[in-house]
């Protein structure tokens, strides 16, 4: 009887403090599915189905994911969308920063602690994947969470595309007949998924709702119709509980928010997701971009359309209080970037963070880490067109973000969460630009709200300030896939002599890079021997040629003699002699010949 | 001054009107110095004159018209009806009017030689009766071929005006209309005048010659244009927008047709620039078919002064000599035969007429 009620006691402690390993076997693949009804295409499930299943674990855990990559036509590769990856950088997923892309029918395994409470999620980092369905929830439950609740339960909003992201990119997007840029619009939005959802609630109960972006471009208004509630957590931060009525969450973006029920089953409430029209180019007539679901108090009961409402009143995020409070850091480096589109060579529409528009390099950033001994603080290696900056530890890095561009975007940092001490409002109008100015600061809260993607305005700048704690080569980037294949990226290579130190990368990961016949080791351009020597790496096309080159003073001035010889030769027949011509009007004009002037 | 005066309106008008006049003003000296003063016929050159200005009323009136229309269902509906098709529109009649100018333009240099051969075609094409040629169409426009080109001309013109101050319209309030319309066309209107005022006084030949070189300074650019904005046409159609009224940066032309591009003076929309355009075919963003059509152009009425110098001096065209003179023969055994047989016609049908007339026959 002692041994069980010791084993007893020993199983009960053990449940309470040791952290549990949570296992996953992804077989990827070509699923069929109809989210909004049109039609069936392939979307990119997992072990045969879609959508893929959410991730779920506790705080603490020990997550394991074994993933094969079965489409056949396609490499791939996953990132954990908020996850720190301390010491692990090399399971973060975005190709050429950390990893290499798996080739079809080749494997590879993350294995990495979760530290942090929240709501994340995983999406493929493969050249504009993900919006071919490949992403969903990642949820870490916490018990000590500050407030709370009756029931956990999530709410994905995306956009959807009924065509393959490498077709639009290859055929509608990246070209120059696309010289403007525009984004292709999309066809439906999503609610889970799936569409006119009914999210059964029961009264009198406070539901946290884990709310997700899982779009690609478009961020979405949220609301409940009659129900306000609580933000309680964004990004994985937990905040000071907020009242609000909606909230705007942009791509990436997660909100989880406290909904207390009403007292009385006699209705059902719509919840709409709306999206941004700004940020679309045209928009369709046939384009319905509002999705609805219900509030589901009273399955048999009725389910009415949404009220039309007047404006968007949302929650500024700005101003959410983080529940642990700090102060604002005081910036130890800086790095300013300003956003614009412009075209280059190709006719083709790009993205810059400054002047430069990313592309990937010809081995992973963080292998060139690994692969390059004392020259790994020298930015150069990393490449002329990757944008690298080298970061120290431990130092506070602020990121000043000017954008040049009237458009929104969504910004997010891989490996940490940022305080976001300034964001300005739009400009005035499309000609005018707020730059950041130190000596003349916006609004800066007391207490900065942190998390890990955040929107600048059109026109408009912001000021990021994190910590260099977590060795590793991290990704800042527009989240919207579209920008994201247009180049609007960066590299932080933060504290490489640690990661030296302190980390080792996998032998599949390399094995996946060998298997796909990738570089795995070396400098931006792959070579091993002489790191600063960069010939054969990436480059951005040239410049669109400016003003008249070669080619074009020669046309204008052969033009010019053309014309000049021809009004020579116009002369010359203007001016020559015509002996023969009286006989030819003669001829042509059948009278005889006048040789009265001669003969008479 | 921009809300009365729209600058742009006034450019537009002055280009049109001024292309216009010239070729206008250009055809009455032509007239007035070919026909008016060697052969003093006033009536026939009245009459070419006549032609001239009917041709310009009617092309003007039509304009009026068919611009009337546009801009009317244009205000009504918001839209500017002629963007899609507007540059096929200006590509087929920038190339009819080049082939025309072209045509006529090296003829009008015998005019000072011919003198009695056009005072004898013009008065034969105007009082009808024996007329070569084929076809009622052909006989129409050489009959009328001095009306036809101001009445294209100037429907080209008109037409391109009205489209082009309905665009510019969207930015500018009613009131800054009339006056740079009214403006525009005393400008051009003025300047062809002193043209053809002009042509009095220089010596006759060279006038021609200078008159004749600027018509085809004009007739290349046109036919430059034509190639560009056929090549427009395909651009706007593969971008799917008004890709003119993108202005002069990246995406407004196909860079891989691209010879030449500069971001400024754009000659259909940049005031000084819009003249150049009128007048030499300027691009700001020239293609390979706008460079190599004009180039061609040039060679092609290079060569086109070659042959007809050669016919010239030898009475036949190069490798073409034995045809010429068969068909010189020809014509000539056919002529006599007519002679003779209307010789013994009226032989015949005079009665009891004892007069012999000595007639002469040339035989040549």
């Amino acid at each position: 009887m002692r041994a069980f009620s010791l084993l007893a006691a020993l199983a009960v402690s053990a449940t309470a403090s040791l952290a549990a390993t949570v296992q996953y076997d992804f077989s990827v693949e070509w699923v069929q599915a109809n989210p909004d009804g049109a039609y069936d295409r392939s979307f990119i499930g997992i072990n045969g189905a879609w959508p893929p299943p959410p991730i779920e674990c506790d705080i603490h855990d020990r997550v394991i994911i074994n993933v094969t990559n079965n489409l056949g036509n396609e490499p791939t590769a996953i990132h954990f969308h908020g996850l720190f990856m301390n010491g692990t950088n090399s399971m973060d997923g975005p190709v050429w920063v950390t990893q290499c892309p798996v080739p079809p029918g080749s494997n590879i395994i993350y294995n990495f602690t979760v530290d942090q409470p929240g709501t994340y999620w995983y999406h493929s980092h493969f050249s504009g994947q993900y919006p071919d369905g490949f992403r969903a929830p990642f949820i870490v439950y916490d018990r000590e969470e500050p407030f709370t609740y009756d029931v956990d339960t999530y709410l994905t909003v995306s956009d959807y595309y009924h065509d393959s992201i490498p077709w639009l990119s290859a055929n509608k997007f990246l070209i120059l007949t696309n010289p403007t840029g525009a984004e292709p619009i999309p066809d439906a939005g999503l609610f889970n998924d799936s569409q006119n959802i009914k999210f059964k609630v029961e009264p009198n109960k406070t539901y946290k709702i884990r709310i997700i972006n899982m779009g690609a471009l478009v961020s979405q208004y949220i609301w409940f119709e009659d129900h306000d509630f609580q933000i309680v957590e964004v990004d994985g931060i937990y905040v000071e509980p907020a009242e609000a009525s909606m909230i705007y969450i942009t791509v990436a973006q997660r909100y989880t928010i406290l909904l207390t029920t009403k007292n009385s089953t006699d209705k059902n409430y719509p919840m709409i997701a709306s999206f941004d029209t700004d940020m679309m180019d045209t928009l369709p007539e046939d384009l319905v971009w509002n999705v609805t679901g219900w509030l589901t108090y009273d399955e048999n009961g009725d389910f009415p359309e949404p009220a039309l409402i007047d404006e968007y009143d949302f929650y500024d995020d700005f101003n959410l209080v983080p529940h642990e409070k700090e102060e604002p850091y005081e910036p130890d480096y800086s790095i300013t970037v300003d956003v614009s589109m412009q075209n280059l060579g190709d006719g083709v529409n790009y993205a810059f963070f400054n002047d430069l528009s990313y592309v990937a390099p010809n081995v992973p950033a963080l292998y060139t880490v690994m692969s390059s001994g004392n020259d790994s603080t020298d930015a150069t290696i990393y490449g002329s067109n990757t944008h690298t900056y080298v970061l120290g530890y431990q130092e506070v890095v602020e990121i000043v973000l000017n954008n040049f561009d009237p458009g929104k975007h969504p910004f997010h940092l891989h490996g940490h969460v940022f305080q976001v001490i300034e964001r300005s409002d739009a400009s005035p109008d499309d000609e005018t630009f707020l730059i950041y100015n130190p000596d003349e600061p916006g609004t800066i809260n007391e207490y900065p709200m942190r998390r890990d993607t955040v929107y600048v305005r059109p026109n408009g700048y912001f000021v990021l300030r994190f910590v260099s704690n977590n060795p590793g080569v991290w990704f800042f980037h527009c989240h919207i896939e579209w920008h994201l294949q247009q180049g609007l990226a960066l590299t932080l290579v933060e504290a490489p002599a640690e990661i030296q130190a302190q980390q080792v990368i996998p032998d599949d990961h390399y094995a996946a890079c060998k298997a796909g016949g990738y570089g795995f080791e070396g400098n931006a351009a792959g070579n091993t021997v002489n790191l600063f020597d960069l010939s054969g790496e990436n480059l951005q096309p040239k410049p669109l040629p400016a003003g008249f080159t070669a080619r074009g003073i020669v046309a204008l001035v052969f033009s010019c003699i053309s014309a000049f010889v021809g009004m020579g030769f116009i002369t010359w027949y203007g001016l020559s002699d015509l002996k023969t011509t009286e006989r030819e009007v003669a001829a042509i004009v059948g009278e005889p010949l006048d040789d009265s002037d001669e003969s008479k | 001054m921009v809300q009365i005066f729209d600058v742009s309106v006034f450019f537009i008008v002055f280009r049109e009107t001024l292309e216009a006049s010239v070729v206008i003003s250009v055809m009455l000296a032509f007239i007035k110095q070919g026909v008016g003063k060697s052969a003093d016929d006033p009536t026939i050159s009245k009459k070419l004159v006549r032609h001239v200005w009917v041709g310009s009323a009617i092309g003007f009136a039509i304009c009026l018209v068919i611009g009337g229309t546009f801009i009317a269902v244009w205000y009504t509906l918001g839209t500017d009806a002629w963007g899609a098709s507007e540059d096929i529109w200006e590509g087929v009649l920038s190339i009819v009017a080049a082939i025309i100018i072209s045509v006529i333009g090296l003829a009008m240099l015998r005019l000072n030689k011919m003198k009695e051969k056009w005072r004898v075609k013009l008065s034969k094409a105007l009082d009808d009766s024996t007329l070569h040629g084929k076809g009622r169409f052909r006989r129409f426009s050489r009959k009328y071929a001095m009306g036809i080109l101001p009445f294209i001309t100037i429907l080209r013109e008109g037409i391109e005006a009205i489209v082009f101050v309905g665009g510019v319209a969207l930015s500018s309030p009613a009131k800054a209309f009339p006056l740079p319309v009214v403006c525009g066309l005393i400008a051009g209107g003025g300047i062809g005048f002193i043209m053809y005022k002009g042509g009095d006084i220089m010596k006759i030949q060279y006038f021609l010659i200078v008159a004749t070189c600027f018509l085809y300074i004009v007739a290349s650019g046109l036919f430059s244009k034509a190639v560009w904005f056929l090549e427009n046409y395909q651009w706007s159609k593969a971008v799917g927008g008004d890709v003119a009224e993108e202005g002069d940066g990246p995406g407004s032309y196909d860079i891989r047709k691209s010879v030449w591009h500069v971001n400024c003076c754009n000659g259909q929309t940049s005031g000084g620039w819009m003249i150049f355009n009128a007048i030499f075919g300027w691009q700001n963003s020239a293609t390979y078919g706008s460079v190599l059509a004009y180039n061609l152009y040039w060679v092609t009425l290079m060569v086109a002064v070659m042959l007809m110098i050669f016919q010239e001096k030898h009475g036949y065209y190069p490798f073409l000599k034995s045809w010429t003179e068969k068909r010189k023969a020809a014509k000539l055994a056919k002529k006599e035969k007519k002679q003779l047989e209307s010789m013994s016609q009226e032989s015949d049908s005079r009665d009891g007429d004892s007069e012999t007339k000595e007639v002469s026959v040339t035989v040549v």
